[in-house]
């Protein structure tokens, strides 16, 4: 058993920073706009769906990587533009509601599109093998998934701590109308930062399919320990995610390998740890990013 | 709604749901689905109770409707209880379902209390899915419907349906009585302005706490006659989708309103009967349905009819609290978080 040890925290890790990736998008549109996104599912499944029908038709893996995230982007911003805008001055529960509508809505078209089943999607031969690490042996797609995971969060953390625009962004979370007054246009934050969250979630997308299997509801399957993510990690922190994220996947790949039967419950009995000890979450502020 | 009128509109759905097993073979609908439409409406009213009333969002009510159905399963199955007992384990498992996660979910509010019902919500639903050798799993569990212990009589469907429709009556009285008492009106105070009732020295935890109990008690209620109409428990009642349709039956009847519940549950219950029959793509009605209603209706069907009867004026009075729920009303982004 104890040879299953590594691969297996190996395997936490990289499924944990999957989680954090999604939690830090919801976590983006959540903080801004009071909008929990129940679609976030959705629109991963659609990159990856998009980036299988184009290495089907014959693209390079690495140019679907990138071009299924961003149509799913557009698609994304046309939606917050034309649905969730209309709520951000309502409470936050209809939006949620919304959302839950489009997943729904997705999810059949999806089915009607690429079958009712799961679809096979693998990573291209370069990234087909396994890595030898000395101790064990690791495959190679996994700790691809893990790199352009990290490079992905750190962009992000760039993007919104150096750059002008990052840094409106988090302002904004702190106070909209201030941000307004001082001559930023919050339509166009809102639909950049629900871009932003969205983009995410098609990498995830796309890295998830090759790793977990694509299927209509593959990416709602990821959703829910995201919002765990979210809870422990705390809203509004982007460290929160990340470590939130981390222990989630060791909590679940440790509780498959030593008792299965609770690897699904495991991540639950965690976040209610966590609220009886901080109930903001480990690292949870009010509302501010970086 | 004057006394009177509202005296007279009760009378006559009751009267008209107590002539239903005579209506329904004339519409071709089997009068089970009708004693589903009265079961669901229980459910739809234990969310309306936090969310329409206290303002809490209830995403996570499915548990208490899920655990009621296989509390009642379960009893059955294993104990063989009488019908009676199944229906009282089934709320006393939703009750306590409610004591266990209540000091959790207490302990935020806003859409934070929506995650923590959702993601707290499914740990019975993976309970319920991983236990396969007492639950049956992703498969759900079989059992006869028991007899009734004093008459030795096993029901039914018409006669099932008048049962649940007493209890239903039962618990609309005692729903009506509830939002209207001093406690209920807390309640709608906590929803418009927590801080300020606190500081009017009231515990706003305590109240809270107990609008949740007799929720999951009554979701449980729900529940638990759900599964002795079909004689059969799944996960799948335990999921967050189910909460979520809970909540839009209650934003569709009418958030906030005594009737609205019973009306969104029948309007979803014979809708999803009506359509799936017709057409295998129900899941795109009803996803069009959830943006529809959220979008151009949030103040649902009775809330619009009460709101007409004003003549249109949005105003707080002391009988509207769906008022808030108009797509008008201005809210702080973030509030309560």
């Amino acid at each position: 058993m104890i040879h299953d040890l590594a691969p297996q925290l190996f395997n936490g890790l990289v499924l944990g920073a999957f989680y954090a990736i999604v939690a830090i998008g919801l976590s983006l549109i959540m903080n801004l706009t009071g909008t929990i996104n129940m679609a976030h599912g959705s629109f991963m499944t659609l990159a990856g769906y998009l980036a299988y029908s184009l290495v089907l038709r014959g693209t390079s893996f690495w140019f679907a990587l990138i071009a299924a995230p961003l149509i799913v982007v557009v698609v994304g911003i046309v939606v917050e533009r034309a649905l969730v805008r209309p709520l951000y001055k309502r409470e936050p529960f209809y939006s949620l509601l919304m959302t839950f509508g489009l997943s729904l809505i997705a999810e059949e078209v999806y089915r009607l599109i690429w079958g009712p089943n799961g679809v096979p999607f693998s990573p291209p031969p370069a990234l087909n093998g396994t890595v030898a690490l000395g101790f064990m042996n690791f495959p190679t797609f996994r700790i691809f998934i893990a790199v352009a995971l990290i490079i992905a969060i750190l962009a992000l953390a760039f993007f919104l701590t150096r750059t002008r625009f990052g840094l409106r962004l988090r302002a904004a979370v702190q106070d909209t109308e201030m941000i307004a007054a001082l001559g930023t246009n919050t339509q166009v934050l809102y639909a950049v930062n629900f871009g932003l969250g969205i983009f995410l979630a098609g990498i995830a997308g796309v890295l998830a399919a090759g790793m977990l299997g694509l299927s209509p509801t593959s990416g709602n399957a990821l959703l829910m320990p995201a919002f765990v993510t979210v809870i422990i990690g705390g809203m509004g922190s982007l460290f929160g995610s990340i470590v939130g994220g981390l222990l989630i996947g060791m909590a679940i790949s440790l509780t498959t390998l030593f008792i299965p039967a609770a690897s699904e419950v495991s991540m639950y009995i965690l976040m209610a740890v966590v609220l009886l000890v901080r109930p903001r979450g480990l690292f949870g502020e009010e509302g501010i990013f970086g | 709604m004057t006394a009177r009128s509202e005296l007279i509109v009760s009378a006559v759905v009751v009267a008209v749901l107590a002539c239903a097993p005579f209506l329904s073979p004339l519409v071709h609908l089997d009068i089970s689905i009708v004693s589903e439409v009265l079961v669901t409406a229980l459910a739809v009213m234990s969310a309306n109770l936090l969310l329409g009333y206290t303002g809490l969002p209830a995403f996570g009510n499915a548990a208490y409707f899920g655990l009621g159905a296989y509390g009642a399963a379960l009893s059955v199955k294993y104990f063989n209880v009488d019908f009676v007992v199944a229906v009282l384990v089934g709320m006393l498992a939703a009750l306590v379902g409610g004591l266990i996660l209540g000091p959790f979910l207490l302990r935020r509010r806003g859409i934070y209390f929506g995650l923590l019902s959702i993601a707290f919500g499914q740990v019975f639903y993976f309970i319920a899915y991983r236990y396969t050798d007492v639950t049956g799993g992703e498969d759900g569990m079989n059992f006869p419907r028991p007899p009734i212990g004093i008459i030795h009589v096993v029901l039914r469907e018409a006669s099932f349906y008048y049962l649940v429709l007493a209890v239903f009556v039962v618990c609309l009285i005692a729903f009506r009585t509830v939002v209207r008492s001093p406690f209920g009106r807390t309640l709608v105070a906590i929803r418009q302005n927590e801080t300020r009732v606190r500081y009017l020295g009231l515990n706003t935890d305590r109240f809270i706490f107990v609008a949740l109990l007799i929720s999951a008690t009554m979701a449980g209620l729900g529940g638990a006659l759900f599964g002795l109409l079909i004689n059969f428990a799944y996960p799948l009642e335990l999921d967050w989708h189910q909460s979520g349709y809970f909540v839009l039956m209650m934003i569709l009847g009418g958030a906030g309103t005594v009737w609205g519940s019973l009306v969104g549950a029948f309007i979803y219950v014979i809708g999803k009967d009506i359509i799936s029959t017709i057409t295998p793509l129900w899941q795109i009605f009803l996803g069009a349905l959830f943006v529809a209603c959220v979008l151009g209706f949030p103040r649902g069907i009775v809330g619009s009819i009460q709101a007409l009867r004003r003549g249109g004026a949005q105003t707080f009075a002391d009988d509207d609290v769906n008022a808030a729920f108009d797509a008008n009303a201005p809210v702080e982004i973030g509030r309560g978080v």
